[in-house]
């Protein structure tokens, strides 16, 4: 019996993706391995990377880091890819929310939340490229923003600069890394019903809440309808795509 | 927390508070101002607040002891 076509298929690839314990990280690291991709999985939270590989099918690898630690981000990372091979993508999910008025902003809040957001995508791709991580032929970062980084929000200033700053990264590591066939996109997903959405709704009332649902025309997304998009741009099926802030937003930012 | 009247004054948009103040009776109480008040006591004292607990607060001396409980 012939194989079945599956243009997504990321059999011998092998990905890493950061926060991989829950939400979108969970179901991405689930579809990913379905879809045949050999993993090194990162979280901090060391039962729940556990839950989720215990969940996968494919050959997994958990790795519980400090993704924010960038002095010991490396050498870890090295030691787990001489053993597990070198990497074809990463995709880097680990991220906080911080809903902060300006009124009580600080400059230590912005660089604390720029710590998880979005310093680490610039180191994680650093190291990627490297000769020793980089399994060379065609490669794949992944980033993940908001839509909070297209369109403005109150309270929202923090995490909003950490987002829209990945759009930066993104396009500049684009030019900087197409010449060693390395692709870099993002995607900027709406409100997805995870944890971490569970977490803000204890920050607002009733209304507010409800009212976020009615901003998204195909009403609040799931955490594989983010999964789909990030196998598609590790997949070779994007190999002409970099650069792209790509929303998944249910039509958020469509208004 | 000896300067928590003074953060609150200016999270409250006033020059001083009293303890006796009604939060729901400052002229900028909103919803941003509510969030203002979570961030403040998460950031200036590891306090997690939610919506509800703080809408159940009704005075400035009220929050402050809320505070201060959760803070332990």
């Amino acid at each position: 019996m012939t194989e079945r076509y599956n243009p997504l298929c990321l059999a011998g690839k092998n990905i890493l993706v950061t926060g991989a314990a829950s939400g979108i990280g969970k179901a991405t690291s689930l579809l990913l391995s379905k879809l045949g991709a050999n993993l090194l999985l990162i979280d901090l939270n060391e039962i729940e990377l556990n839950a989720t590989i215990d969940k996968c099918s494919s050959n997994v690898i958990g790795l519980v880091l400090d993704i924010t630690k960038s002095e010991v981000l490396k050498e870890k990372i090295s030691r787990v890819v001489a053993e597990f091979g070198k990497l074809n993508g990463i995709t880097h999910l680990a991220g906080k929310p911080s809903i902060v008025p300006l009124k009580t902003m600080s400059q230590k809040i912005c660089t604390d939340i720029f710590q998880i957001n979005t310093y680490p995508a610039i180191e994680l791709s650093r190291i990627f490229i490297n000769r020793n991580i980089f399994a060379g032929g065609s490669g794949s970062i992944v980033l993940i923003s908001s839509v909070y980084g297209l369109v403005g929000s109150s309270a929202n200033v923090a995490y909003a600069t950490s987002k829209a700053a990945l759009h930066g990264v993104t396009k500049s590591l684009a030019i900087e890394l197409a010449p060693k066939n390395i692709r870099v996109n993002c995607i900027a997903p709406g409100f997805i019903k995870t944890e971490m959405m569970s977490e803000n709704k204890k920050l607002f009332n009733d209304d507010y809440m409800n009212s976020l649902s009615s901003l998204h025309p195909l009403g609040l997304g799931e955490p594989d309808d983010v999964a789909y998009a990030i196998a598609f741009l590790l997949s070779d099926v994007s190999k002409w795509i970099t650069g792209s802030i790509l929303s998944v937003d249910g039509g958020f930012t469509a208004q | 927390m000896e300067n928590i009247l003074t953060d609150l004054a200016e999270i409250m948009e006033v020059e001083k508070v009293a303890e006796s103040d009604k939060l729901t009776e400052f002229d900028c109480w909103d919803s941003l101002t509510a969030l203002s008040i979570i961030a403040f006591a998460d950031e200036n004292y590891k306090v997690t607040l939610s919506n509800k607990e703080l809408l159940e607060v009704e005075t400035i001396g009220g929050l402050i002891e809320l505070i201060k409980t959760k803070k332990g």
